[in-house]
């Protein structure tokens, strides 16, 4: 909703010849002082210093904190995969599924990544058509943090089905012309998330391999090394910068942000349709796909800050990454935080106003049954903790908004283990009820994932840019020909 | 342009929509002949006094011979249709607060003079529902309750579990004090806007964030409750999470559409100095942009009860898949989305009145089909029946809401004169190309 005047990247010497201002005899007061907004660049920073700042961070050697990170990560990285090797060689038995659960940690953790995986098209995307220019320091990390999500995400889906080899060739997932005939399953949701997420995640890749190209060539050029220059060179397609090459990336970067923009509402419907084309209690409900929308946004978004706080710290680029980029990542949590409990409150009150005794059991159940703690943990961090944001003081204390995102994290896997869990432990029949209670290989199989994810990652910050130079550069004064800093008129550090 | 190859394709497309409504319900139908015993099932159900309105004892049920029905149901339908303006007024205030946008500013005064009819005007224009409706002449369920909050009607199980909302009193001050706080807030909204007019501090932007954001809650909240009052309760039995979201994004779809049409008809008088290329663009994206919205609302709302095919839940659609009410579903699926969605793609077309022009009626009419859909099957469960109360309670209402709306646009300025995303609004860099040339014929 909120637009300012756009350029967007580097079209600002196209956009200059469409300028239309208002009529000279509208005389137009500039705003009080209180409500200027502000820079997105701090410090009046050049262009030199933008692509030094960034570039340099894969550039110049990596500090000490990162080669124990880097360990640490793929040490439990491997922890996952050699559990995932237990799994498969032993039988899914090894996770606490049983009936009536059959679904549990697996699913969860599967919604849980699919979810994170949604802030970086979205940002990309959806800001990127509505022109919000403050997703220019923020979207290159949040794009491939959804590529890694995704990443994890699939893993889940595959490993739940036991006999994976099943799942990948003709059978449960992947439609494959066969002698016996035998097809996927169609009709089921299932199969609906191998097609929708697996063309998200060749979206976003392509999307975000895009919009890394410019960069990469910048990298490319500023190569000491050969071996780096070779590999700058490689993926960036034999990038200059003409006007021609201009002209190709922002219609391709434009008809990608377009695609992507239906994918990201799709990926998670769909994935909300896994339970809500059900007829279980608390799962068969008609608000499901934009709430699992809002949700993912949510839990995307307090990723996002989760990992952003600390690199802009560590690697000092708090004039990209400003006070006001995280303020508003706050007021999107706070606003989607929002969207999410107005659909909690809603299925509340619909299984009241329903008058079906099973529906209102299954809630009264969530809330009060044995597993309450869960769904309290979850009210806790995603209706209340994101309220703290309506206050300035505490959107600007980066280490409060850091926690508050580390909470909604936690909510977001709660929500999905509510949802989940607490609809199919207790059947409709008081005999086929059960607790489900982890093993340990549940446990250290989703700690794992987020080894993978950490591995991906910093890799990520090791050797591309974290932050798109181009794009960034774009939104400067320096890039506005009628700002009174524009072009080569001001004077800049 | 070419005019006659333009009308040729808007005759096309029309003739598309048209043919896709007709052959499509033809063909489902020819479907549905082949498995009798299924569909006698489900008729079975349908025909059971929930789907219908009637009671468990059979009284209570709308009589379409009724002539005060008649009107009630027509007057029902064109009153949700205008209050879809008000209600969408209200959130456009409402987020261009929130999201301290620019782009907004100079259709600001379109948007609250359109929120603040829901006073006088809109309170005028309820006391009739309340009154046929205590009258027993609207909602079916309102004869088996009274004026008290206890359980009246244990004889329908799934009205005694929510009498506590479902009674006489509940009823008129629940809509009575959900009117009077939009009232309120959109009173606040423009007091606010017209005294920033005057000396253009900074206070009267920040009252107005206060006010939008916790006024955004109690508005979510306000829109379900009303809209389950009104229209979801001529049939209490149904249920579904989506359905005020359903009723939003429709009314957001209308108005922007309106919007759109005032936008272009003030551009070239009241609104020259401040509107743009970008402004109607930007209008014509948020058009686009609810027109999938919808459909995708919509679809989740109808795919997941067909879907999972609970009965509770499925009457709500078999009701609306008999007679002319299922070519009616299939108009809205057509009309309300594919033939927008195709037609606003293009930059070009969003910018082009000759296409627009058009497209603002057809957003008109569907929605007017998208509230009768939801209204009148409740009274004609055959099919759809139109009688002369209909073009007569929308004129009437369009008619009244549209000389007050006028009156308000002349009496003030036209837009925020000191507002401080103004000058921000008027300098849009980036026109598409396509659209200028169009926006200037």
């Amino acid at each position: 909703m909120a637009k300012a005047a756009a350029i967007p990247a580097g079209v600002a010497a196209k956009a200059d010849s469409h300028d239309h201002h208002a009529p000279p005899q509208l005389k137009v007061a500039e705003p009080p002082k209180e409500l200027e907004r502000e820079p997105l660049v701090l410090n009046n920073r050049s262009l030199t210093w933008i692509t030094d700042a960034i570039a340099g961070v894969c550039e110049k050697p990596m500090p000490k904190w990162w080669w124990p990170a880097f360990i640490l990560s793929a040490g439990t990285m491997g922890m996952m995969f050699s559990l995932i090797a237990y799994l498969i060689s032993t039988g899914v038995g090894v996770w606490g599924l049983n009936q009536p659960a059959d679904w549990a940690w697996d699913i969860t953790n599967f919604v849980f990544w699919i979810g994170i995986g949604h802030a970086g098209t979205l940002i990309s995307a959806v800001l990127c058509l509505l022109r919000q220019k403050w997703r220019t320091s923020i979207n290159r990390a949040a794009e491939a943090m959804t590529i890694f999500a995704v990443a994890c995400a699939g893993i889940f889906p595959v490993v739940h089905t036991g006999r994976v080899w099943f799942a990948l060739f003709p059978g449960y997932l992947i439609p494959f012309p066969n002698s016996n005939g035998i097809w996927p399953q169609f009709r089921s949701p299932l199969l609906w998330d191998v097609f929708a997420v697996s063309t998200y995640g060749t979206v976003s890749l392509l999307f975000w391999y895009t919009g890394l190209i410019p960069d990469l060539a910048t990298l490319r050029d500023r190569a000491t090394h050969k071996v780096r220059r070779f590999f700058y060179g490689l993926f960036s397609l034999g990038w200059t910068g003409s006007n021609r090459h201009w002209s190709n990336y922002e219609k391709a970067y434009l008809i990608l942000a377009g695609l992507s923009t239906p994918l990201v509402l799709s990926v998670h419907s769909i994935v909300s349709f896994d339970f809500a084309v059900s007829q279980v209690p608390g799962w068969h409900t008609t608000i499901f796909p934009p709430y699992f929308v809002a949700g993912a946004i949510f839990s995307g978004f307090g990723m996002v800050l989760t990992l952003m706080i600390p690199m802009r710290a560590l690697f000092n680029l708090h004039d990209i990454i400003t006070t006001r980029h995280i303020e508003l990542m706050c007021k999107v949590l706070l606003a989607t935080g929002s969207i999410v409990g107005y659909a909690y409150g809603m299925e509340f009150f619909i299984a009241w106003y329903g008058g079906s005794p099973y529906e209102l059991y299954a809630f009264k159940n969530r809330a009060f049954g044995p597993y309450w703690w869960s769904y309290w943990s979850m009210i806790t961090c995603n209706v209340i903790s994101p309220h703290f944001f309506w206050f300035k003081k505490l959107r600007t204390n980066v280490v409060f908004v850091w926690i508050v995102s580390c909470f909604v994290n936690v909510g977001m896997w709660f929500e999905r283990f509510v949802i989940i869990v607490t609809s199919l432990h207790r059947d409709y029949l008081p005999s086929s009820w059960g607790y489900f209670t982890p093993t340990w290989v549940d446990v250290f199989t989703f700690v794992g994932s987020f080894g993978l994810f950490m591995t991906l990652f910093l890799l990520f910050i090791r050797f591309l840019p974290a932050i798109s130079i181009t794009e960034v550069k774009a939104v400067t004064p320096q890039a506005d020909p009628h700002h009174p800093l524009g072009g080569a008129k001001g004077h800049h550090h | 342009m070419n005019f006659p190859l333009f009308f040729k394709r808007i005759l096309a497309a029309l003739a598309c929509v048209g043919i896709l409504t007709f052959a499509t319900a033809r063909v489902l139908a020819a479907e549905h002949a082949e498995a009798p015993k299924a569909v006698a099932g489900q008729a079975a159900h349908a025909e059971t006094p929930d789907a219908h309105g009637h009671d468990a004892h059979g009284h209570g049920g709308p009589d379409s011979s009724d002539i005060v029905q008649q009107f009630g149901y027509s007057y029902l339908t064109a009153f949700m249709f205008v209050l879809s303006l008000i209600v969408a007024s209200m959130f456009f205030i409402l987020i261009h607060h929130l999201f301290d946008a620019a782009w907004s500013v100079p259709v600001m005064r379109i948007a609250e003079h359109m929120a603040n009819l829901i006073f006088p005007w809109g309170f005028a224009a309820l006391l009739p529902i309340i009154g046929l409706a205590l009258a027993g002449k609207l909602h079916p369920w309102m004869p088996l309750t009274d004026w008290s909050l206890t359980p009246t009607a244990a004889a329908d199980p799934s009205l005694a579990v929510k009498s506590v909302m479902f009674n006489k009193l509940s009823f008129t001050v629940l809509l009575l004090g959900i009117f009077g706080f939009w009232a309120w807030m959109a009173r606040s909204f423009r007091g606010y806007s017209l005294a920033q007019d005057k000396d253009g501090a900074a206070i009267w932007t920040r009252k107005a964030r206060f006010l939008a954001g916790w006024g955004i809650f109690a508005f979510s909240v306000t829109v379900t409750v009303a809209v389950f009052l009104l229209m979801k309760s001529l049939q209490h039995q149904f249920f579904s999470t989506m359905y005020g979201v359903y009723y939003f994004a429709g009314s957001m779809w209308t108005t922007l559409a309106t919007y759109y049409g005032i936008t272009r008809w003030l551009q070239r008088k009241e609104l020259r100095p401040v509107i743009l290329p970008n402004h109607i663009h930007d209008l014509g994206k948020w058009f686009f942009a609810f027109t999938v919205f919808y459909a995708y609302i919509h679809f989740s709302q109808y795919f997941l009860i067909w879907n999972a095919a609970v009965p509770e839940e499925t009457f709500w659609y078999v009701l609306r898949e008999k007679g002319t009410w299922e070519h009616m579903g299939f108009l809205i699926l057509f009309g309300h989305f594919f033939l927008p969605f195709l037609l606003l793609l293009r930059i070009d077309t969003k910018m082009s009145l000759n296409v627009m022009g058009p497209m603002i009626f057809w957003a008109w009419l569907m929605h007017y089909v998208d509230m009768t859909y939801n209204v009148m099957p409740v009274l004609y469960p055959k099919g759809l029946n139109i009688t002369l109360w209909d073009p007569l309670c929308f004129g009437a209402l369009v008619a009244v809401f549209g000389w007050a709306w006028l009156k308000d646009f002349r009496a003030f300025p036209a837009w925020p004169q000191k507002h401080p995303r103004l000058k921000e609004a008027l300098v849009h860099h980036e026109i598409p190309k396509a659209g200028q040339a169009a926006a200037h014929h």
